[in-house]
Parts: C-alpha cells; structure tokens; sequence
C-alpha cells in the first residue's frame, strides 16, 4: 500500500510540471524547411519579435530529399524549394495559393524574378533568392582567355589538369556538358544525353578531377585548385572575401535557378506562413538575408543598393546573375532525373 | 527457468520489426519492380542483370573488396603486436592503455573522420610540417592511402581490444609448461601463443572487414566524391536516383558477401579447435 501510495505521488509529481509547461508557450509557431546555410543573421529573429511568435527551422540537403518528406506528410508552413520542384509540387497539387492581401510587399520585387514559366502570375511562390551556374576561378593561374574560348570545355583544357574541382551534382555537371555540346539542359534524347555523359567520363578519365559538393565554398577560397563550378550566390561571397577569384559564365549558356517560398496544403498555420512571406520582400529583411549569405536579392532596390559603389558587392561579377537568351531554367522531368543520377554514379566510379 | 522463457518475448517482438521486416523489404525489393496499377509488385531478376552485366559496378565492388583486404591486414599487423604488448603489461598499466584505445571510441565517427581531413589537406597539419622543413607539398586527401589510412584508424580498435582480450585470457601455465618442455620463446609463441589468440584474431577481422567493405562516409569524405564504393553506390540509388529495387539488390549482393565471409572464418576457426584437439 504504501509503496502505491509513492509511486502514485512520483506520478504525479511528474505530471503537474508538464500541465504547467503545456499551459505556457501559447505562441503561434511557423515551420520553415530550407536549404542549409540559406538566412542571414538576425532576418527570423526580428521576424520573431515583430510577430510574436517562434519559428522553428529544419534544413534539408536538396530538393529530391525535402521532396521525400513532404511527400510522407510531414507538415510545414513555409518550403523553399527551387523551381523545378515548385513545378513538381504544383503538378502533384501540394501547394495552396498565397493570399495576396497580406503580401503586400510584393511590388519590392525586381522585375527578372516575378512572373516566371514554373509560376506565371507568382499565386503561388515569391522568389527567395536567385543566380545561376558557372566557374570559378582563381586568376593569377587561369587565363581568361581560355575561359572565353572553351566555356565549360575548360574542363577538358590539359593545361588544368590535377587542379580541377568537380561539382558532385549531376543536375549541374550533365547541365555544363550539355550546354558545352549545344544543346538544351532539359533535353530528354538519349544521343544527346548519350554524348554529354561520354564527355563528362572524358573529364574524370583524362583529367583527374576532384568531386566535391560544399567543400569547395572552402577549399576554393584557399585557393587549393585553379578553377571548379560553382553557384553563383557561393562564388560572390568567397570573391568578396578573397579579389584573386573570379567568375565566368560561358557563353554557351548556363542554368539559371530560383529558389522560392511556397506554402504547403497541409501548413498549420497558411496565415503566418503568408505574413513570413510578406516580412521576407521587406527591404530591411532582404538586406540582412543578401549580406549573410550572398545569393542574389529578389527585391529591387536592394539588388541595386548591393551593386552600388557602398554596397557589398560592389563590382563583384558573380553577384548579379545576368540575362542571356542561351540560359535556361531546369524543367521537372521525373525520367531525366533518374536517367542523369544514373549515368551520374558512372561517370564518378569510372573517374581515375 | 520455464517462467522466465516468457521474459523473450518482447524481445522476439522486436527482433521482428526491426531486423526481420527490413531484411524481408529488401528482399522484397531486390526481386521486384514497380508495376502498373493493379499489381504493385512484378518479380524480376533485372536489378541483379544490372549490376553484373556492367563492368563499372563489378569494379566499384572489387575497390571496396580491396580496401576492405588492405585495411584488414594492416589492422592485423599493427593490432597484434599492440594488443600482445597489453596484454602482457602489468595490471594497471593495461587498464591505462585499454582506456587510451577505446577513449577515441568515445567521440562520433563522423567527426574523427572530418578530423583527418583537416589533417591531411593541401595546406593542413602534416603539409605545414612539411613545409617547415622545406619538403614540398604533396596531396595526400582524396587519395587511396587518405581512404585506407581512415579506415585503419576508425576501426583499429576492435582489432586491438579482440586480440588483447584473447590473450588475456590464455593461461600462462600453458608458457610455463612449453618453457620446461624445451621450447624458446619463439617456439613457444608459434605453438601456444598464437594459436590460442586465433579466435581473437577472427572476430577481430569481422569487426574490421564487414564494417570497412560496406564503409561509405569514410571515402566519400577522405576520398573525394569520385571514390565510389559498394556502400556509396547503395547511399546514392536511395537519397539521389531514388532507384529503391537496385539499391535493395546491391544490398543483398552485399549480404551474401558479407555471410560468406563470416561462414568462412567461421570454418577457420572450427578446423583450428578441432585440430588442436586432436593434438
């Protein structure tokens, strides 16, 4: 009896501090998945203070992979993918439209990042952050020259060979081969795609490549190697820390990307999801984002305030993506991508 | 004893879901494709087509079989003076070095691993040193030797701890007696030494072979993307291609390596105590 009686009152010890804890926190609380690496310092904490309310962050490693999470029910109020899969989850109807009257900071936007073909009249995602695809490099031991003269097919220039970093991505690597040889990065032909993967195991045969993913951000700023690819947003930062690097994007064409807020059906909470949204076009959020991170702003005055002689990217090539008829968004193409992640696994294990 | 043969079975519960279930998907998985609407599932043997007609998985597992080899042996050759050398320390002394051997164990895989990369890079600790004595320097990450030098490191352990508790627990009378019969230390070694710190030897090279065959955090990290192993192959057809059948097939071609070779020094060490019994 008496050893029920301690064990009926341990319980309950147990159980009052967690009523109290459930009682407080009565905060609203946003869900937010995104890219690794993607806030600048202090954007959510003055979301959070501005709006009361704690935001809850969760990073994933690419799109495929906040793909698979999504899909198995996981429940977040604001995703931001880029726009290939915002193409896949509009296809599949996993999105719910924004509410516009509380976005009303969308007229900040620049004009390159609204109305595009995954979206065209933006009722469903407002663009993040934006750039594109090329080389970095360092300049001291590359000659521009041959970088305006072969593009990405640098990559097969014995003059680099051994100091060469390979982007491990075959979304991007297939992308330059493609480009190099002429053709669209969304081409489905299986010569083509045929061509691009002999000219990638050419790379890894004759040039001894280092594949890496994030490690170039590092290794590149170091100067370890001579040149590699590299996104845009990446290459403006590590140039900003370090003026012996520069950035070229081919002629040929590259891929241009945009990474964009989306609110799924199944948020818990679409009207603070639509408010985090509208606090994102802010200027003075879009700042802090630009300058933690480097990826290009969406906002229109902020992309001319960081290009201007105060701004921190002042002259800085990468920073700005550029409009060129060769560039191309990526399109979702469920047989690409399993084509291209299958030759991708190839191209590495035949590389010497 | 009958009323406690109940206690097992929660354990049996779950040993099912989490051992059974999964082997039996990827069993499941292996055979099959995605089908069409009416039937989820059609059998095939395709992903196991896959994997053998092509030359450039055949090669990825032969690297990882290799590596795995080269680790094994190296683990051996330095785990067994090392665990030989502890065990016949005095009684103190040996918890020292046993506690300096498993303390490394104490800190995440991952992170000891990222450890070596900062070690090894162009301008890391070992190139620094280098430079200071004027020795020009040289690539050591994302090569072969970063790769099997990572693996001896992570897994060095088991081998050392599996040989020194063999051999602690060998009766020393046994030495004594070999001595009054004649034989000299490197006699008695051959004889009597050796042949009772086998087992050791055994379950110490199934610590280190299994985990380093199917290893892939380590070359992906110390060897750069392009050193593709067995274990790469299979992370990538799951997080990248999303090719479920063909990771599940490459899988279980690993599963039956990896049993062949546990039936093996399994057999070894049967033959070796039935021998020494007929002795």
């Amino acid at each position: 009896m008496k050893k029920r009686l301690i064990a009926a009152t341990l319980l309950f010890g147990m159980l009052i501090p967690m009523l109290l804890m459930s009682g407080c926190g009565k905060k609203e609380v946003l869900k937010l998945y995104l890219p690794g690496e993607y806030l600048g310092d202090g954007v959510i904490s003055g979301f959070e203070k501005a709006y009361n309310c704690k935001v809850i962050i969760e990073n994933f490693d690419s799109n495929e992979m906040m793909y698979t999470k999504i899909s198995a029910g996981d429940s977040y109020d604001v995703l931001i993918p880029s726009d290939y899969m915002i193409e896949r989850l509009l296809k599949e109807d996993q999105l719910q439209k924004l509410d516009k009257s509380l976005i009303t900071n969308i007229g900040n936007l620049a004009p390159e990042v609204t109305n595009l073909s995954f979206d065209p009249d933006n009722s469903y995602s407002v663009p993040y952050f934006w750039g594109n695809v090329g080389i970095v490099y360092t300049k001291n031991r590359v000659d521009l020259a041959d970088l305006e003269k072969d593009g990405f097919g640098i990559f097969l220039n014995e003059k680099y060979k051994g100091n060469i970093y390979v982007y491990d991505s075959e979304r991007d690597m297939f992308m330059c081969a493609f480009k190099t040889l002429g053709y669209s990065c969304n081409t489905e032909n299986e010569d083509e795609i045929q061509e691009a993967y002999d000219w990638l195991v050419k790379i890894g045969k004759t040039m001894s490549p280092v594949y890496v993913t994030d490690e170039i951000i590092d290794n590149m700023l170091h100067e370890y190697e001579d040149l590699g690819i590299m996104y845009s947003g990446d290459a403006a930062y590590i140039i900003s820390e370090n003026p012996n690097l520069g950035y070229f994007v081919p002629e040929s064409g590259t891929n241009r990307w945009f990474d964009a807020m989306v609110i799924p059906k199944n948020a818990a909470n679409p009207e603070l999801a639509n408010k985090f949204i509208n606090y994102m076009c802010t200027e003075k959020a879009a700042r802090l984002n630009t300058q933690g991170v480097g990826y290009a702003s969406p906002v229109a005055s902020i992309l001319k305030e960081m290009t201007s002689e105060d701004g921190d990217y002042f002259e800085n090539e990468a920073y700005y993506p550029r409009t060129n008829a060769n560039d191309e968004l990526f399109h979702d193409s469920e047989y690409l991508r399993k084509r291209l992640s299958e030759l991708w696994i190839k191209v590495k294990a035949a590389s010497e | 004893m009958k009323s406690f043969r109940k206690m097992t079975y929660p354990y049996v519960v779950w040993i099912s879901f989490i051992v059974v279930a999964p082997m039996f998907l990827i069993l499941l998985y292996a055979f099959t494709k995605e089908g069409n609407a009416v039937m989820d599932f059609v059998f095939t043997l395709d992903n196991f087509k896959k994997f053998f007609v092509d030359s450039v998985f055949i090669d990825v597992l032969l690297r990882s079989l290799r590596v795995a080899l080269v680790t094994t042996v190296l683990c051996i050759l330095i785990g067994y003076p090392a665990g030989y050398f502890i065990a016949k320390s005095s009684e103190g002394v040996k918890m020292r070095w046993v506690l300096l051997i498993t303390f490394p164990t104490w800190i995440n895989m991952l992170v000891r691993t990222y450890a070596w990369v900062g070690i090894l890079q162009d301008d890391g600790i070992v190139n620094n040193i280098l430079s200071i004595i004027g020795v020009r320097s040289i690539t050591l990450l994302h090569t072969e030797f970063a790769v099997i030098l990572g693996m001896v490191y992570n897994f060095l352990p088991f081998m050392i701890l599996q040989i020194y508790t063999a051999l602690t627990k060998m009766d020393n009378s046994l030495l004594e007696a070999a001595a009054d019969l004649g034989a000299d230390r490197v006699r008695s070694f051959l004889k009597v030494t050796l042949p009772l710190s086998l087992p050791g030897v055994l379950s110490g090279i199934t610590l280190v072979f299994l985990p380093a065959v199917s290893s892939f955090f380590i070359p992906k990290l110390l060897g750069g993307g392009q050193y593709v192993m067995v274990g790469n192959l299979i992370e990538s057809q799951f997080l990248t291609s999303g090719d479920w059948n063909f990771g599940s097939a490459i899988s279980l071609i690993m599963v039956i390596i990896i049993m062949i070779s546990l039936y093996l020094t399994k057999k070894v060490d049967k033959t070796e105590l039935t021998e020494r019994r007929a002795n």
